[in-house]
């Protein structure tokens, strides 16, 4: 049986389906009180009735929150409601297209994936100010207009989707890859979790590779969890060392030592932005006077170093990239005889003799105490 | 050699590093490379490795504990310019460890000495016994000016036995042996001298020692008469 075509939902009338998702339909739309073209994406509810009661609740809720967002780097809410058992939103219509696109057409530069990030955590810190959280921030849910304004998008929706990414048995739903360590955990989720998600669409931006790829969804949990990742200058040398660091704090497993607010990764993001710009407008304008030579780095790279605490556990740290410890890692690989014996044997007690020789205040107790044996002797038999 | 080859590992740790902000964090990290470049400028490049560590920096220092000593304490000069340092110092295994040609360290000489700076207050460094005794042996005397800071236990509950350098502790050593020296100079005479009286008695040995100062003051009464004719002269 062919389905019925759907002409209108709730004071909407449909103009086109726009796309298909998991959760339902997106459609585009008119809205005739306003004259005004929407997206108007639709939920299916629940079947049963005790879920229908809470998901509709629940659905009503976020949506609400959701529409107090107004702010230039989220995707406007205009209304919802319920039409014949389908749940929907009206929203902004944008035209242009989503970050996941945008990745799959190669790769980006420095400065664009700088923008969207500062955008999109500019977005975050306004929602998170306002106490909610968006908990699936990836590519495809940012939107990228045509000026190269960046649009997060399903706020609202994130949190039926995150709560259907755990059933009952704990298992975890759908792909983990852009969540946080506290997310794939199954534990409570703060804002925190948002800006791991953005630090991992940051290091795909930069990058280009994916972070905490996997074979399997138990696979990529495991790597959320436990993996570290290569800093950004590591696979491409010409970002600002500074990112580094910032994407190192965003993606820290532990959200008490990540990023406490977007505002503070904004800003942070925006620092190396004018650095890159800075860059980028010295070479243009010395263009013709000088050349840049990359130097091929000799080191192959290894994952992020741990730190200190994390170091009893892994001990396998990187050489330094500014000091060339050649020589020395030369001697340590093949050593010679001397270096064998010196390097390959525990420390042995000191002798006495050596002791003597060498440590003074001994010295002088040992030559002090024969002295005087010599003049108690002499006193003695002298 | 069987084993992994051991060194001096020291662990320069900045302070809360994970907690600071991004521009600071990226700051102290130039700084520290500063440092690192500065200190590690005074040993030669055959034996020193330096590495990475997610909060601070490493330096593998190969058959030179004293050295070792002296740049951890010469980068914790350092913190006077606001680097927020501390220091941990070991002597243990390391290894090279990765592809090819090796790309970086591993060994539980690294992990001890980062143990060690992770229980180090500001500005301080804690060395391992295992530090101490390659210093002992390197330079005999000079790990006295280690002192023994306590027994501490790290996440893993290994426990490590951590001296902290205390600049007075190797005067006091010095202090102490001299009294002992002298306390077993007194001694030892004294004891030459009670064996004499105990053989000769006590008047004709006080009568022996009168009679040997008195040709002795004699003979130097001459000595010093003809010196100042000598001199007259």
């Amino acid at each position: 049986m062919a389905k019925k075509k759907t002409a209108q939902i709730g004071r909407y009338k449909i103009l086109g389906e726009l796309g298909r998702g998991a959760m339902g339909i997106v459609y585009r739309a008119r809205d005739p009180a306003l004259d005004r073209v929407v997206a108007l994406k639709t939920i299916i509810l629940s079947d049963e009735a005790d879920g229908r009661a809470e998901y509709h609740k629940r659905f009503f809720l976020e949506a609400k929150a959701a529409g107090k967002l107004t702010h230039p780097n989220i995707v406007t809410t205009y209304d919802f409601g319920e039409h014949d058992g389908l749940a929907y939103l009206a929203m902004e219509l944008l035209e242009g297209t989503d970050l996941r696109e945008r990745l799959q057409q190669g790769a980006m530069s420095p400065i664009e994936a700088l923008e969207i990030a500062q955008q999109v955590a500019e977005g975050l810190g306004f929602a998170h100010e306002r106490g909610i959280v968006h908990r699936d921030i990836k590519p495809g849910n940012i939107m990228l207009l045509d000026r190269g304004q960046a649009k997060i998008m399903d706020f609202g929706l994130a949190r039926m989707r995150a709560a259907d990414h755990k059933t009952s048995t704990g298992m975890v739903l759908g792909t983990p890859k852009y969540m946080s360590p506290e997310q794939v955990a199954g534990q409570p989720v703060d804002h925190r979790s948002d800006l791991f998600s953005l630090g991992v669409v940051l290091y795909e931006m930069l990058t280009g590779v994916r972070l905490f790829a996997g074979e399997d969804t138990p696979q990529i949990m495991h790597n959320v969890t436990y993996a570290e990742h290569e800093p950004p200058t590591y696979l491409k040398p010409e970002l600002p060392a500074m990112l580094d660091f910032v994407v190192a704090r965003a993606l820290k497993k532990d959200p008490a030592v990540r990023y406490q607010e977007a505002y503070e990764l904004a800003s942070d993001l925006g620092t190396c932005l004018a650095e890159l710009r800075a860059r980028a407008g010295m070479s243009e304008s010395s263009a013709s006077a000088t050349k840049t030579v990359k130097i091929e780095s000799s080191v192959a790279t290894l994952p992020e170093a741990p730190a200190a605490r994390s170091i009893a556990f892994d001990t396998r740290l990187p050489f330094a990239r500014q000091f060339d410890s050649s020589a020395a890692v030369e001697r340590l690989a093949a050593p010679s005889r001397g270096d064998r014996a010196r390097l390959g044997r525990a420390p042995r007690p000191v002798g006495w003799l050596r002791r003597l020789r060498h440590d003074a205040a001994t010295r002088w107790f040992v030559l002090s105490t024969l002295a005087a044996a010599l003049a108690g002797s002499y006193a003695a038999f002298g | 050699m069987s084993g992994s080859p051991l060194a001096s590992v020291v662990f320069l740790k900045i302070q809360e590093f994970a907690r600071r902000p991004v521009s600071e964090q990226a700051r102290l990290r130039a700084q520290l490379e500063a440092v690192v470049a500065v200190t590690a400028a005074e040993l030669d490049p055959a034996s020193r490795i330096v590495l990475e560590a997610g909060d601070g920096a490493v330096i593998v220092v190969l058959a030179d504990p004293r050295g070792a000593l002296r740049l951890a304490q010469r980068a914790l000069t350092a913190c006077a310019a606001g680097l927020p340092l501390a220091a941990g110092l070991n002597h243990g295994a390391v290894q090279i460890a990765g592809r090819k040609d090796g790309a970086g360290l591993t060994g539980d000489g690294i992990a001890v000495a980062a143990a060690a700076a992770e229980f180090a207050p500001p500005a301080r460094l804690l060395a391992s016994r295992a530090f101490r005794d390659a210093l002992a042996e390197a330079a005999p005397g000079v790990e006295a000016s280690l002192v023994k800071a306590g027994t501490f236990t790290d996440p893993g509950l290994r426990a490590h036995e951590l001296y902290r350098p205390d600049g007075e502790a190797a005067k006091r050593r010095a202090g102490r042996y001299a009294l002992a020296g002298a306390a077993a100079a007194i001694a030892l005479v004294g004891a030459g001298l009670a064996a004499r009286i105990a053989v000769e008695g006590q008047q004709p040995f006080i009568e022996s020692v009168v009679a040997k100062y008195r040709s002795t003051a004699k003979q130097g009464e001459g000595y010093w008469r003809a010196l100042v004719q000598k001199v007259r002269f």
